[in-house]
């Protein structure tokens, strides 16, 4: 493709943002629950994901693979969220997230830069 | 994706929390209450969390499965089974021909730890919030 505004890499960059999203979310949803007796950590694989959701699928059948995280120490209630592992995810996440918009601006910015003549 | 569905989950959590920490209360406001309006002594109560998947109106009008996140809610506030504690107190009102009155069987110090526990969880969803709120900020950073 050749269209001006849809550069390879502001593909690629879509594709992360989305998958982080999908992943905050998750970890949202298992905080939520972190008293919910029963309830089974979820999560997504994020580098398979990627990989799935840049493997040419139709952007709007894309759906992430949420499976439950194996080898957490269970509670007596059946619940097994970690707290310390869900921050850490949730600030790695929140990075990646935040570099993934930096990249982004910065590409606009490039195509900007060609529209306006390097001025 | 949808960045809002998130915060509708927290905010399910911080909601959830809450009242649980009000039942907790009402538990230790009640401790030594003896009469109440259906008879006895107060009973404890306790919530029941339940996880829920939750209905969002873009996927579902997309004709999408619902995606993998799961909010909670209280299902159900019982009452604690346990047996009311007796205390020989003959001239109480409450007293029965015995002498003995019935005291609701709560522990403060469990009350305590219950109520600790919901505000800890209440934080943790507040900073799950604020999360959020950073990611949508910065995505709509994406268009200045």
């Amino acid at each position: 493709m050749s269209d001006l505004m849809s550069t390879p890499a502001l593909g690629r960059l879509e594709r992360f943002l989305d998958v982080s999203v999908v992943r905050h979310s998750l970890i949202s949803s298992n905080l939520a629950n972190i008293d919910t007796p029963g309830y089974r950590t979820r999560d997504v694989n994020f580098l398979s994901e990627l990989r799935r959701a840049g493997s040419g699928l139709e952007y709007a059948s894309y759906q992430p693979a949420a499976r439950p995280v194996q080898g957490l120490l269970e509670r007596p209630d059946g619940n097994n969220v970690s707290l310390e592992r869900e921050s850490l995810v949730l600030a790695r996440t929140q990075l990646a997230f935040n570099t993934g918009v930096q990249l982004l601006r910065a590409e606009f910015r490039r195509l900007s830069l060609a529209i306006n003549e390097g001025k | 994706m949808n960045l809002f569905g998130m915060l509708e989950v927290s905010g399910s959590a911080l909601l959830a929390e809450r009242q649980r920490a009000e039942v907790v209360t009402s538990n230790m406001a009640n401790l030594e209450t003896t009469h109440t309006a259906e008879g006895g002594p107060y009973r404890r109560q306790l919530v029941v969390f339940r996880a829920q998947r939750l209905p969002q109106f873009p996927m579902l009008l997309a004709g999408l499965q619902p995606r993998a996140t799961r909010a909670v809610r209280v299902s159900q506030v019982i009452a604690d089974p346990a047996p009311a504690i007796e205390r020989y107190q003959p001239g109480h009102p409450d007293a029965d021909a015995r002498g003995y009155v019935a005291f609701p069987a709560i522990n403060p110090v469990e009350e305590m730890t219950d109520l600790l526990g919901a505000v800890r969880a209440y934080e943790l969803n507040a900073s799950a919030v604020q999360a959020s709120k950073a990611m949508i900020q910065q995505s709509l950073d994406i268009l200045r």
